[in-house]
């Protein structure tokens, strides 16, 4: 059991994906990197930032850590909302695209390629729940 | 009588929320009135006999008080059978039964837990509650049926106590979600809508109490809170001669423009949108009050589009809107235009608008000039039927205009009726609609222009006759208990009165009496080739899922340079397999949809931010490309799981 945003759940969450996902049938090859930006982690509400960075649907980069400077990446979409959201949604208890529609989270970023790239991003969440996590 | 003799009654109680309307002068549900919440009203005690019936809660003590202060004063029979022929006290009856049955010990004691408190330190003890009988007559209406979730109901009296509302949710994290009158919930609950539109756990803002309404006869404006539903504030603002473009008569003046921006017949002049009132104050998700007069808010105009855009939810709530208001003229009158084809109804139509002729303008189907005003659904068919076979009219192109504008109209159409014709149909629809296979019709129907000689021709007055057009004949047709009640009714000027009707807005609900429906189309370019793709792409995923579906109304935006367009499937949503099969609809309709340039599905319009106007439809979406499409299939999977989910 590892805790949700902490280094060893994103350690383990990327070698998941890396073993478990084909990168052109699972994530359509897609080139693309997202920031989420979680508020109010628990214990001291704090705000963590989890990064994803995809190159030809291989996963290059995925960070989670308190330090700011991971919006220096410069990512193509931010999505930011509050950690309660961002658990639905790493546990498959939500889509991404779904915590949209809700106003649950907010997205920017261009909206016309989110669409091309909503079922691999899905994918990568089923993927990623998986973990044994404490939330 | 047991809960099981009405379950097929009350799961069809489509939650159109007319009976917390006084639309018949009968007063409302005094019950309802004292209480608020929706468990006192007609609405609320038939879900509740629905869910009690099909053992989705169990009972608490809060159903004796429910129970009892109801005392079958019948309001709500002649209110809901004038809209759905339903009769209420049947259920309320059923539910006073069942309750006999119970033993004191089966009462669940409910605990107040402590958010429930503070939320009754905001809005005082009578106002706040988790009591499950009262949240279980919310199903259907903003929670979806089945949910598991842990649910609150609050209805603040303020936008003070609104903003402690949601700094509480907040403080607990968890989500709120605010209800005006629940009609477009009530809808689209019923579909693979029901997801992105409802709440799953948390606070239920119901705004019903939130009733200011303060008319300015100088400046022709209306200050309206969020409780205020658009037959409210039509009655006010006719007290001073003026009339606001507002929707159908149950719903929340506030939340309509919130949500779809007050899209109506007026819209011709009124516009739609932010041409419908000056200021609003609202609340943001994190408690701040703000107003769209305030120089420091966020950009008010922005707005997204594309298939990633579709918001169901409003993303602030509105507390209080400063409407327009609009002189009502001595001089309106009705004129209507029959046609046979949608394809010359529009050409007429779109000629109007572009000339500004017509405070109101819209073309209608068939389906909904008999549903409306006739007094029964079957009535309604059988005048559909005969209007089609002998009459041939299937479209009409729906006026309120001056007397000058009138004889424009005169000159341009080769056939027209008014008030008078209108008012032999709502009287005598019974008449009609039993003379079938009548010989006078059969006559009318080998003619040349069935619609000339029925409606301007020299059959018009035997036509008429015929009809023996009286509130007395009409009745007839009603419960026996109730007819004395209709016949004075009936015999109001208004409630015969075109004018008075398109400014009301009384009737739509009746669409649901049947059946329930989902409400289809959008905005697009106001030119006929467009408008007709659009029709035939909502009316082939009809065919494809045997669903019945048919054209709503149009109206035209701007001079004819933009359209606005409803379409409309009938289903029965008490049945899975119609459940599934309009959902299979909804998703290709939209598929179509998003194929033809220019068009917006009218999801996609919804809660776009207030400050909205033509402006977010532009530029014209391109159609979607083959690949666009695969993604969107992709899309739908995401949000909705597979067809065999839906």
């Amino acid at each position: 059991m590892v805790k949700y945003l902490s280094e060893e759940w994103a350690a383990q969450a990327k070698k998941k994906v890396l073993d478990e996902l084909d990168q052109t049938k699972d994530l359509k090859n897609m080139n693309a990197s997202l920031l989420n930006v979680v508020q109010n982690v628990p214990p001291d509400q704090k705000t963590v930032y989890f990064y994803i960075r995809f190159v030809d649907g291989k996963l290059e980069e995925l960070l989670a850590s308190p330090d700011e400077s991971i919006k220096q990446k410069n990512a193509e979409f931010t999505i930011t909302g509050d950690y309660t959201t961002f658990v639905q949604i790493s546990s498959g208890q939500m889509s991404s695209a779904m915590a949209l529609l809700k106003n649950r989270v907010k997205m920017t970023g261009n909206k016309i390629k989110a669409f091309t790239i909503t079922k691999p991003i899905d994918t990568f969440n089923m993927c990623i729940k998986k973990i044994e996590t404490e939330y | 009588m047991k809960l099981s003799d009405v379950l097929e009654t009350t799961k069809k109680e489509p939650h159109c929320g007319m009976c917390k309307v006084d639309f018949l002068g009968t007063g409302v549900c005094p019950a309802g009135k004292k209480h608020g919440f929706v468990a006192y009203w007609p609405e609320g005690r038939m879900e509740l006999a629905r869910a009690l019936a099909e053992n989705e809660v169990e009972p608490t003590k809060t159903l004796i008080d429910i129970v009892n202060s109801c005392n079958l004063c019948g309001i709500c029979d002649r209110q809901c059978y004038f809209i759905t022929q339903r009769r209420p006290t049947q259920a309320q009856q059923a539910l006073k039964d069942y309750v006999k049955t119970l033993k004191p010990n089966t009462f669940k004691p409910i605990p107040d837990d402590e958010i429930v408190k503070d939320l009754r330190s905001i809005v005082g003890n009578d106002w706040a509650t988790n009591d499950p009988i009262i949240i279980a007559s919310y199903l259907r209406s903003i929670i979806r049926q089945k949910s598991s979730g842990n649910f609150y109901i609050v209805m603040p009296k303020s936008t003070e106590e609104i903003v402690a509302i949601v700094q509480l949710a907040n403080k607990h994290k968890i989500p709120f979600l605010p209800r005006g009158n629940g009609t477009f919930f009530g809808v689209a609950l019923q579909t693979l809508l029901a997801e992105p539109c409802s709440i799953e756990q948390g606070i239920i803002i119901d705004l019903w109490r939130m009733k200011e309404i303060h008319v300015d006869p100088e400046s022709f404006t209306a200050i309206v809170g969020p409780g205020v539903t658009s037959f409210e504030l039509q009655k006010a603002a006719h007290a001073h001669k003026l009339r606001a473009n507002v929707a159908e008569a149950e719903s929340h003046v506030c939340a309509n423009a919130q949500n779809l921006g007050i899209i109506t017949t007026w819209s011709n002049t009124y516009g739609w949108g932010t041409d419908n009132f000056i200021d609003a104050e609202f609340i943001d998700s994190t408690g701040t009050i703000m107003h769209l007069s305030d120089k420091d808010i966020p950009n008010p105009y922005a707005s997204e589009q594309g298939l990633l855009s579709l918001s169901l939810i409003p993303s602030v709530i509105v507390t209080q809107l400063t409407l327009k208001l609009h002189q009502i003229l001595d001089d309106e009158e009705a004129i209507f235009i029959p046609f046979t084809n949608l394809s010359d109804a529009l050409d007429m139509a779109h000629n109007l608008a572009k000339r500004n002729i017509g405070i109101s303008l819209a073309v209608i189907s068939r389906k909904y000039l008999t549903e409306f005003i006739s007094p029964t659904h079957e009535i309604a068919e059988d005048f559909n039927y005969i209007a089609e076979k002998y009459l041939k009219l299937n479209y009409i192109v729906d006026v309120i205009c001056d007397k000058y504008h009138k004889k424009i109209i005169e000159e341009l159409a080769e056939v027209t009726f008014g008030q008078s014709m209108l008012k032999s149909l709502i009287l005598g629809s019974s008449k009609l609609a039993s003379m079938k296979e009548s010989s006078l019709l059969k006559m009318i129907a080998e003619e040349e222009n069935p619609l000339k000689a029925v409606f301007g021709g020299p059959m018009r007055k035997h036509f008429e006759k015929g009809l023996a057009a009286s509130p007395h004949e009409l009745v007839k047709v009603f419960d026996e208990d109730l007819r004395d009640f209709f016949e004075k009714l009936y015999s109001k000027p208004e409630l015969t009165d075109p004018v008075w009707l398109h400014s009301f807005r009384i009737l739509p609900c009746r669409m649901e009496r049947k059946h329930m429906w989902m409400y289809r189309g959008g905005y697009m370019p106001g030119d006929k080739e467009t408008i007709l793709k659009v029709v035939d792409a909502l009316e082939k995923p009809a065919e494809k899922y045997h669903i019945e579906g048919d054209f709503g109304f149009l109206s035209y935006l701007e001079r004819g340079k933009l359209a606005h367009l409803e379409y409309d499937y009938y289903y029965d949503h008490t049945d899975p397999d119609a459940r599934k099969r309009v959902n299979k609809a909804i998703v290709e309709s939209w598929r179509r949809q998003f194929a033809i340039k220019g068009v917006t599905p009218l999801e996609f319009i919804c809660s776009k931010g207030l400050h909205r106007k033509e402006h977010i439809l532009y530029p014209f979406p391109e159609g979607l490309s083959e690949e666009d499409l695969v993604h969107f299939e992709e899309l739908i999977e995401t949000l909705f799981g597979g067809e065999d989910t839906w």
